[in-house]
């Protein structure tokens, strides 16, 4: 009886395939969105063969199936984060979509910029943190990111930051003291370290002294700091400017080992002057040559 | 009177290859970009607002990104992903089509609509977040022989970072809603 059904069933889907009434087979895709990298099975109803394709990013599979039985999806059919479109083709083709979420974080990517900055300067340092599972894909739910900026041992900024739409960042004021400033960002155990050169401002309070000597006038800075008491790079240039009854003369010179010097040539009284970049240093006067 | 007809016939069917080459070529490269339709809002673009100039590059950059796309999976070809993409997106883009080209399936984009929102700029300027709101009709073929045919609206978080000349896609990825 039961086989007798059987044939029916079949000569009246060929019957009904015939009249152009023909379906393919029903069949579930997950309901839920799948995890990244998780296998998944789709269902199906029926019996008989099909054709079943997967298309989703980074994948294009094609296979023939029974109707009736469970289609596994691979876990490298699902690394990639996005829309999928699973088809069940027979008589005729019925298609269903579904969702691949990023699984749980692995990795943090995290963009500081700059990579050298002057010491005390609002907003000078930034940082951008995006959380990627092990597949690439982007951590779109919200998590916390732990941004902490240290120098030393001294710990000088500590924030915890919501990702918003799968990103977080933060800003803020550079360090007091030149040398290297360690940025962290972490999400549990996770973290990603970059760092950034704090160098010296720009110079504060310019001495220089002078004197006479054979050839002409000797003039030398004290040792050039910024306002924080950090030492100015050597090769920072300064610029010595003699002033004198014939008129002006400059000469450039790079800061070396703390302080810059120059020999300027000069017979009359004169009036030395220093500036580097912004910052105008105390005047000396310097007598003739006897 | 012959070698100036033969010189006559020679010049006709120079213009007639030109005109054919021009009538064969062009309309595809333009029907292929001009199919796609991007808005593009910066309002919402924070921390950083984001520049005119930035503005004009991602719009220019994005709309040529989906092109390249389309071209890729309908013609199961490498070459348009060379130039507008980077990173993760261009690695799942590249096997896209290298295993539609193993099951004989290929993927058409038709009238794209692309309503694009930056969310996130990053405060140096060196990424970009931008929601894109996506309708098109999708046609999936296998031989030639159609297997679904669907008007999609498709939700892409998509990341983008400036390159030596342009923006450059680093991350596409759709999602059930924003």
């Amino acid at each position: 009886m039961q086989r007798l059904l059987q044939v029916c069933s079949r000569v009246s889907l060929g019957v009904a395939c015939l009249v152009g009434l023909c379906h393919a087979q029903d069949f579930q895709v997950p309901a839920a969105a799948v995890s990244a990298g998780d296998e998944a099975d789709i269902s199906t109803t029926g019996s008989g063969k099909a054709t079943f394709y997967l298309i989703g990013p980074g994948v294009s599979r094609k296979s023939e199936v029974n109707l009736g039985e469970s289609i596994r999806l691979q876990a490298q059919d699902t690394r990639t984060a996005g829309e999928y479109l699973a088809s069940v083709c027979s008589s005729s083709c019925r298609s269903a979509g579904f969702y691949v979420n990023a699984a749980k974080p692995a990795s943090l990517t995290s963009l500081v910029h700059p990579s050298r900055v002057p010491v005390a300067q609002p907003d000078a340092v930034s940082g951008v943190a995006l959380p990627f599972d092990q597949f690439h894909n982007l951590v779109l739910h919200p998590l916390t990111v732990n941004f902490q900026l240290s120098a030393g041992n001294a710990l000088l900024l500590s924030r915890s930051v919501p990702t918003q739409n799968g990103a977080a960042w933060f800003r803020a004021l550079s360090g007091k003291s030149a040398g290297l400033l360690q940025v962290t960002a972490a999400v549990d155990d996770l973290s990603a370290r970059r760092a950034v050169q704090q160098v010296a401002s720009d110079p504060c309070n310019l001495r220089i002294t002078g004197q006479r000597t054979k050839v002409g006038i000797s003039v030398q800075t004290e040792p050039v700091r910024d306002c924080a008491g950090n030492s100015v790079p050597d090769g920072t240039i300064v610029t010595f400017t003699a002033t004198t009854a014939n008129g002006k003369s400059s000469v450039d010179a790079p800061i070396k080992r703390g302080v810059a010097q120059a020999q300027m040539l000069a017979s009359g009284a004169a009036s030395i002057s220093a500036a580097s970049g912004v910052v105008m240093g105390n005047e000396v006067r310097v007598g003739a040559q006897p | 009177m012959r070698t100036s007809n033969c010189r006559a016939r020679f010049w006709n069917l120079c213009s007639i290859a030109v005109l054919a080459l021009c009538l064969g070529v062009s309309p595809n490269l333009h029907a292929a970009d001009s199919a796609v339709q991007v808005q593009l809002d910066f309002k919402k673009a924070s921390p950083r607002a984001v520049e005119e100039l930035t503005e004009r590059a991602i719009l220019r950059d994005y709309r040529f990104a989906w092109t390249s796309i389309a071209q890729a999976l309908e013609f199961n070809t490498l070459d348009p992903l060379e130039g507008p993409f980077a990173g993760d997106a261009k690695r799942w883009l590249k096997q896209s089509v290298v295993s539609q080209q193993q099951a004989g399936l290929n993927q058409k984009y038709v009238d794209q609509t692309h309503r694009v929102e930056a969310v996130f700029y990053a405060p140096e300027g060196d990424v970009m977040e931008l929601h894109d709101t996506a309708e098109y009709q999708l046609q999936i073929s296998d031989g030639g022989k159609v297997i679904h045919d669907e008007h999609a609206v498709v939700h892409y978080v998509v990341l983008m970072t400036p390159a030596a000349d342009r923006w450059v896609i680093r991350l596409l990825q759709a999602v059930p809603q924003f």
